[in-house]
């Protein structure tokens, strides 16, 4: 009888988790310049961090061979050639975190040629992380309540 | 056996000998030139064989980074090859004779090695004459030191040199300009009573009535294309590659005695003032058809037209000097 | 509930015409693949071997074939298929001879899993080489082919299955989890049967190729699916069963190669998802540039993880809560095992969402591969112009999340039921799995 409560209560906790809207600071959206450059198979600097609005401009050039730069998620990408740098700007309106990847075959490790683009928060991971916990303290909990002897202190 | 048993070992054999034959058969009557960068091989084959006024076709792949197929001095527009996928191109040559293809996407530091050559037979038709290059005629030793002497204090300004021209007028003939470095124009110009700066205003006056801007465009397109991956965007000599070359001459061992100045090493940086302006297009032209002898410049003889040349060779000094926008002459 | 009462599938597992079917279209998909590896474009997205193999063939594998049917793969696999035949000297007839190669018995040392837990392992270390090139593909595949046609010769039965795949490795472990299940449906007929044809075969089939006895099967980890039992048995006795997820784990393997195994799957996953998905280039070149001295640290690490970090992290968790009990002084390394197997399911869950991401990224690859597999500019279907374009990138994140929290909810839950067999709480491994959890969540999302 009391397990079913706490179960409820340990999948309501879970719903909210999952569902409700995240808390938003408001930020004034600014204008983000980055200067990428990329060689085989890795992009300098691989990770961005801006905020949710932000208009970011890419300025990318390959320094080896031909390079692409394709944003997860935002479906948009570039593709420049060594010394010749090319401009990608887009307004980050999706939060989270966000793979940019190179879409032009630049050799073998080609598909794992990947760099991190973190827009605001990101909402999926911390719900991931509230999620996990919900489920072992409640796992945990489960077990402190129970009436069968579980715990090692029973031995 | 039984019938089933021997049915099914017939199908076997045949579903997987089919299988490993039929596209071993089809893959061994493809021929395909393969492009690798050039420190794996580059064009393989690299020798093609073609008849005068036959269309020759052919089938691209490269088996690494993006490439790109284009011949030398032909009016084509290169066609890019794709790792894993298949391009075809269609060739038809109207002389015979020995033509240049090239890489036309950069593949790394050694890009402009990759080139190959299309032997193109048949019956010579009335021979074509060749020119000679203006600084072979000229006499010009383009390896030797061509600093300016004298620099301006600030970019020469075209425009204000057209207003001078009009009280001091100026040779304009293309063979004049083509023939002398900005500094012999600027020390022909110390007879009259223009001052320093005014001189170079003239020069950059020069300069710019014998540059269109079709040429400019067409400059700064090859330039972009051609140049920059190692001479660097705007001009610096700070390209992607430019730290690879001087890493590589560092360590290269091609020293040859009194050819110390021919290894690999930083390139030029076309916004120096003394180095530019002690060049004559003439001299520019030498290095970019003959190439560095070593130093990492390519050779683009077999590439360019002449026309390409001295386009690029326009764009150049407009990194020494302020050209105005409307049309000049 | 057992499947095996429904007459179609009865029949169609019966009869030796439908696996033969799928078996000869799996082998000759194997053998093009080995042709294109070879003598195909050198650029991995475009050629069938690495297309098919690394991402149809595991994305069908890793979501699908484990998580649902446990060992079906094996079912199908075309590795063992040339070697049996060339043992049983047919492709269907039943025995009706003496065999006539060397039959040997596997040796008694090598009877548990530590050969295939090297397999992979080497597998996993060149995994970034492995999984571009589609000549080291072709060549793998190639290896593991001749492997098993030459151990077929000289020894009994399934021996590259059973002792050296490295694939059969941890899809055995990890069909423990699985809602099918093959076994006996009565006890008591198999006591009573004579000669056992289920193992020693008969003329209706051949004894299992798995080396297992069907009348003592409680779980799913070494039994191939192969069906032959259901064909040999005289009194209909075998039966498959659908049944809860993960029932074998209610009664955990006490066998530390198989501990170890699990702890092999959940240190590559999460090293994998960092190397391969992360934005670290300096961890890619050290993973790609086998031989250099930065792979063999990168190995070092990969190995210490495995062997000693995530195991020993472990055991310390469960050593922690403990006191010392007359009855755990001597339970040591089969309690450590038995319940190390409470990371099966966590372990299968960390493949899946890491599996997900490349393939939703890269499946487009396969509908060009379709139309051109060797890269020689083919248009078969008219799809090889087909463009990269990641699929689905919208549900990954949650799909990613729902993936691994569920699998710490699984694990949790099977924790509990091991805990209890040896009496001790299951509290510590509950948080090691939410702390292994949490970096996969961040290595991943």
């Amino acid at each position: 009888m009391q397990s079913r409560f706490f179960l409820l209560l340990f999948v309501m906790a879970g719903l909210v988790v999952a569902f409700a809207p995240f808390p938003v600071h408001p930020i004034t959206p600014q204008e983000r310049a980055f200067r990428i450059e990329a060689r085989q198979f890795a992009y300098s600097p691989s990770e961005l961090k801006v905020n949710l609005g932000d208009t970011i401009t890419l300025e990318f050039v390959s320094t080896d061979v031909v390079h692409g730069l394709y944003v997860d998620g935002y479906d948009i990408s570039v593709e420049s050639d060594p010394g010749q740098t090319k401009t990608l700007s887009f307004v980050a309106d999706k939060p989270g975190s966000f793979r940019f990847r190179c879409n032009v075959t630049c050799g073998a490790m080609h598909p794992f040629m990947i760099g991190n683009l973190s827009v605001g928060q990101n909402e999926w991971f911390y719900r991931s992380i509230g999620l996990a916990i919900i489920a072992t303290l409640g796992n945990i909990g489960y077990l402190m309540f129970s009436p069968r002897p579980t715990l090692i202190t029973d031995y | 056996m039984k019938r089933s048993e021997l049915l099914s070992r017939i199908f076997i054999m045949v579903a997987v000998l089919g299988a490993v034959g039929a596209p071993l058969f089809v893959w061994a009557r493809t021929s395909l030139i393969h492009a690798k960068i050039a420190e794996d091989g580059g064009w393989n084959p690299d020798v093609i064989q073609a008849n005068a006024g036959e269309p020759l076709h052919l089938k691209l792949t490269s088996d690494d980074v993006v490439h790109g197929f284009a011949v030398g001095q032909m009016d084509m527009q290169s066609v890019d090859v794709l790792p894993g996928k298949v391009s075809n191109v269609t060739l038809t040559f109207d002389r015979p004779g020995i033509y240049t293809f090239f890489c036309t996407r950069w593949c790394g530091l050694n890009h402009w090695r990759m080139r190959g050559t299309i032997e193109v037979g048949g019956s010579p038709s009335d021979p074509q004459s060749v020119s000679v290059p203006l600084y072979i005629s000229l006499n010009l030793d383009i390896d030797a030191p061509h600093d300016s002497p004298v620099v301006p204090e600030s970019k020469p300004s075209a425009i204000r040199g057209y207003e001078l021209a009009a009280n001091s007028p100026i040779l304009q003939s293309l063979n004049y300009y083509r023939a002398n470095s900005p500094y012999q124009v600027f020390d022909e110009l110390s007879s009259t009573s223009l001052t320093e700066s005014q001189r170079w205003d003239e020069v950059a006056h020069l300069w710019q009535s014998n540059t269109t801007r079709e040429s400019l465009t067409n400059g700064q397109q090859l330039y972009a294309q051609n140049c920059a991956a190692c001479h660097g965007e705007n001009g610096a000599g700070n390209g992607v590659f430019a730290d690879d070359l001087a890493a590589a001459g560092e360590l290269s061992m091609q020293t040859m005695a009194g050819t110390d100045n021919m290894t690999m090493q930083t390139p030029v940086d076309f916004t120096n003032p003394t180095r530019m302006l002690g060049a004559s297009p003439a001299l520019l032209q030498g290095k970019i058809l003959r190439g560095g002898m070593g130093t990492g410049m390519p050779m683009w003889g077999s590439i360019f037209t002449e026309e390409q040349i001295w386009d690029l060779i326009a764009y150049l000094y407009s990194f020494q000097f302020n050209y105005h926008r409307g049309e000049s002459q | 509930m057992e499947l095996t009462r429904l007459p179609f599938l009865k029949s169609a597992l019966k009869s030796r015409y439908p696996q033969l079917a799928v078996f000869i279209v799996m082998l000759v998909g194997y053998v093009f693949a080995i042709l294109a590896g070879l003598i195909g474009t050198p650029v991995g997205s475009h050629n069938f071997s690495i297309v098919f193999v690394w991402i149809a063939w595991w994305a069908i594998l890793i979501l699908v074939a484990v998580p649902f049917f446990g060992r079906g793969w094996c079912a199908v696999c075309p590795i063992p298929l040339p070697g049996e035949w060339l043992q049983r000297g047919a492709v269907l007839n039943p025995p009706d001879k003496k065999p006539k190669w060397l039959n040997l018995r596997w040796p008694k040392a090598l009877r548990n899993i530590w050969l295939q837990n090297i397999s992979f392992l080497l597998l996993a270390l060149f995994s970034s080489v492995l999984l571009t090139m589609p000549n080291i593909t072709a060549i793998v595949l190639a290896a593991m082919l001749f492997a098993a046609i030459g151990l077929s010769t000289i020894c009994e039965r399934r021996s590259f299955c059973r002792y050296l795949c490295p694939v059969g490795g941890f899809i055995g472990l990890y069909s423990q989890t699985a809602p099918i299940e093959l076994r006996i449906k009565d006890k008591q007929v198999c006591v009573t049967c004579e000669g056992k044809p289920c193992y020693n075969g008969s003329q209706a089939g051949y004894g299992c190729p798995w080396d297992v006895f069907p009348g003592g099967l409680t779980k799913n980890t070494y039994c191939g699916l192969c069906m032959e039992c259901i064909r040999t048995c005289p009194h209909d006795n075998i039966a498959i069963n659908l049944r809860a997820f993960s029932a074998d784990l209610a009664k955990p393997s006490t066998r530390i190669d198989e501990a170890f195994k699990a702890f092999i799957m959940l240190g590559s996953a999460m090293i994998y998802a960092g190397v391969l998905l992360g934005p670290w280039g300096a961890l890619k070149d050290a993973a790609y540039n086998v031989g250099t001295s930065a792979w063999f640290i990168y190995a070092t690490i990969f190995l210490a993880i495995i062997f000693a970090i995530l195991p020993g992290f472990f055991w310390l968790m469960i050593s922690l809560t403990s006191r010392p009990s007359p009855i755990r002084r001597g339970v040591g390394v089969r309690a450590f095992a038995s319940l190390a197997t409470t990371l099966i399911p966590l372990g299968l869950m960390f493949w899946v969402a890491f599996s997900l991401s490349f393939v939703l990224t890269n499946a487009s690859y396969i509908i060009a591969s379709l139309s051109d597999p060797l890269g020689l500019g083919w248009n078969l279907f008219g799809t090889a112009n087909a463009a990269w374009q990641p699929m689905l990138t919208s549900i990954l994140a949650p799909a990613q999340m729902l993936a691994l929290v569920g699998g710490l909810i699984w694990s949790a839950r099977t924790a509990q039921k091991a805990a209890n067999e040896v009496k001790v709480s299951s509290v510590p491994i509950v948080i090691y799995c939410f702390i292994t959890t949490l970096a996969m969540l961040w290595l991943l999302l």
